[in-house]
């Protein structure tokens, strides 16, 4: 629809001058504004509301030196960059992830400095987690860093463990900021990590839900094995050797499943939380993202080492798990496919010899 | 690990079947087990099977296991939680390289949700799409000549296959004998005119205009193109229209003149969109729907 009344105007006060390009035929027709076209060629609505190019200052347009001043800029940090005072014991949040601390490196100290001994209010508490709490200070309870420090260890032993022994570790940790953490775990352990919601089912009912997600076939040196094609599609989804959870309240079904399927579960217990939902309870608060990027690191280093002593005894032939029984099964059964199949063609080729 | 898991269950499975033979008969247990819910695990089977098929060569069984391709495995959005880890990780390494203004960044066409969604075929949310493509967005502003191999690679799943800003408008040209060609449309009709430099004739479908368009509000919809320029006296008119009704024809035809109008002035393409006469009209006729009687109209509501 075209609304006329309303566009009128605009459009007449638009054209005060005549177009651009101006033919003979239509020149000896009568015009209102020849004069003005003759004038300037542009129409006036390009210009009127402009300056006139004489007051009007020219921009200058600089050359992009944005690679070259950033060349100079890191060549000149590279000589005064260590100009200066040199500031020590400086706390980087960032040196958690840039150098992650290993088990060895627990100290009462690292976890007291990440804030793992703040429980919450008294009245949240869980009177399960009553051996871990040292005592209560300004209405919260305070986790006994003794405690933490002893649970933090062992759980460390059974990550790094599991690892040895070619296991699956699943680091879950489904809060905002647990992504970076859970990743750089996984990625240290060579686990997997799970920083969105957990599906239900995805133990108990895994044919289902976990059904054509991508797996492959390694042998003792992490290698990937040729010819497993088939046993991957068809066979049933994996399911986790190891969980480890960073919000366990956050993630009930989870470990519920875990505990259905016979699968080990570590989990942050802070003191509202139920410890008997995991295996290997460390005491700790799980509210700090701090302390959470600490215990993940420990337990990533130590399925590091784990996974480190692995490949280095499967070097020696020294190999700490045995082939699946879904696997040997899968063998065992292209091997009398293979057999058949060969049968068959030395009787062909028998009878065509006969022949 | 999982043979210990197997092994495990083997024991659970076998206590489960002695307790329910001594409480009763062996049929009593079968048909406890086919109404369980649970997903019955063969291993007993298995390791029989396996027995059984042992050629006695002893030879050793290879080392082989399965495991995940991605560690997003248990998320079940492997493709996408994995791009999402790693353009984090770029942003995270790649953070202080300069980085252009908006304004001088080439543009590129990014994939919506929906589309990337249809490419993995996972099902991605709205909210970590949006905070993946604004560390994508950041990224793509790098400075072309210092942007990383890797951020090419990792931003690379969320561009488009086809970048629709390298798209040029195709020029219409003006033929030999000076003629341009407009095409509108409105409502279902479709209008095509030719504008030649002329004096003001106009034929519709052969006919004058008065004789095309009864009411004199088509009439001058139909010319408001060039009426609201001033070029009524100025060019000749032959157009085809056909569908619909008369408004829609008149209107189709006022975009078909308008658009053959700024070929041969490109100068008028501003007024004239200020006049109304370039922008499609998208309305048209809203298809019924099933348990209405027209397309919103609902049946009168009778209680029984």
């Amino acid at each position: 629809m075209i609304i006329r009344e309303l566009r009128l105007c605009q459009a007449r006060r638009a054209l005060v001058t005549a177009p651009l390009r101006q033919s003979c035929l239509r020149a000896l027709t009568t015009q209102t504004n020849v004069p003005n076209t003759q004038k300037s060629e542009i129409p006036s609505i390009f210009t009127s509301n402009a300056r006139s190019s004489s007051n009007t200052r020219k921009r200058r347009v600089d050359p992009d030196k944005m690679v070259e001043n950033y060349h100079m800029a890191t060549e000149l940090k590279k000589h005064i960059g260590k100009v200066g005072a040199t500031v020590k014991k400086v706390y980087r949040p960032a040196n958690v992830f840039l150098y992650p601390p290993g088990p060895k490196d627990v100290t009462l100290e690292l976890l007291m400095a990440s804030q793992a001994h703040m429980g919450h209010h008294t009245s949240l508490w869980n009177p399960a987690n009553a051996r871990y709490i040292f005592g209560i200070r300004q209405g919260i309870h305070i986790i006994s860093l003794e405690e933490t420090a002893a649970h933090l260890r062992r759980a460390a032993r059974v990550v790094e463990e599991i690892a040895y022994r070619g296991g699956i570790i699943l680091f879950a940790g489904t809060r905002p900021g647990h992504m970076q953490i859970v990743t750089q775990a996984a990625q240290l352990a060579g686990a997997c990590h799970l920083f969105s919601k957990w599906t239900p089912g995805s133990i108990t009912n895994g044919e289902v839900i976990l059904r054509g997600m991508p797996a492959t076939v390694v042998d003792e040196h992490d290698k990937p094995v040729e010819g497993y094609e088939k046993f991957v599609t068809e066979s049933r989804p994996l399911v986790p050797d190891l969980v480890v959870c960073l919000n366990p309240l956050e993630n009930y079904v989870l470990l519920h499943e875990c505990a259905l399927a016979n699968v080990p579960t570590i989990g942050v217990i802070d003191t509202n939380a139920e410890p008997t939902w995991v295996t290997y309870a460390i005491p700790a608060n799980d509210d700090s993202l701090r302390c959470l990027a600490v215990i993940g690191s420990v337990l990533g280093r130590a399925g590091e080492s784990g996974k480190k002593r692995r490949l280095e005894d499967a070097k020696q032939g020294t190999v700490a798990w045995e082939t699946p029984i879904e696997v040997q099964k899968f063998m065992a059964e292209e091997r009398a496919n293979a057999a058949r199949e060969a049968e068959r063609i030395a009787a062909i080729n028998k009878a065509q010899s006969a022949a | 690990m999982s043979t210990l898991r197997c092994s495990i269950r083997c024991l659970r499975d076998i206590r489960a079947a002695t307790t329910t033979a001594i409480s009763a008969s062996t049929k009593c247990s079968a048909i406890r087990r086919s109404f369980s819910t649970t997903v019955r695990r063969q291993d007993e089977g298995l390791q029989q099977d396996l027995d059984m098929s042992d050629d006695g060569f002893g030879t050793r069984i290879p080392f082989v296991r399965p495991v995940p391709a991605s560690p997003s495995y248990f998320s079940r959005q492997t493709q996408f939680q994995d791009s999402f880890v790693r353009v984090q990780e770029l942003a995270r390494k790649y953070w202080r390289l300069p980085r252009l203004p908006m304004t001088q960044v080439e543009r590129v066409a990014w994939k919506n949700k929906t589309q990337y969604r249809l490419m993995v075929g996972e099902a991605v949310r709205e909210t970590d799409y949006r905070a993946c493509m604004s560390l994508v967005r950041k990224l793509h502003q790098i400075h072309p000549d210092l942007m990383p191999d890797e951020v090419k690679e990792g931003i690379q799943p969320f561009r488009r296959d086809i970048n629709v800003y390298l798209n040029i408008a195709r020029q219409i040209p003006v033929d030999k004998f000076g003629r341009s060609h407009g095409v509108g449309k409105r409502k279902s009709s479709v209008a095509r005119a030719w504008l030649v430099e002329g004096t003001g004739e106009i034929l519709v479908n052969g006919k004058t205009l008065s004789d095309a368009f009864g009411r004199i509000h088509d009439r001058e919809s139909a010319l408001w193109g060039l009426k609201s320029t001033d070029r009524v006296d100025k060019y000749n008119v032959w157009a085809l229209v056909h569908g619909g009704g008369t408004t829609g024809q008149a209107e189709a035809l006022a975009l078909a003149i308008s658009k053959a109008l700024v070929v041969h002035e490109p100068a008028l393409k501003t007024p004239l969109r200020a006049a109304g006469c370039i922008t499609r009209d998208p309305r048209s006729v809203e298809r019924k729907k099933p348990g209405h009687l027209k397309a919103r109209k609902r049946p009168t509501w009778v209680k029984r």
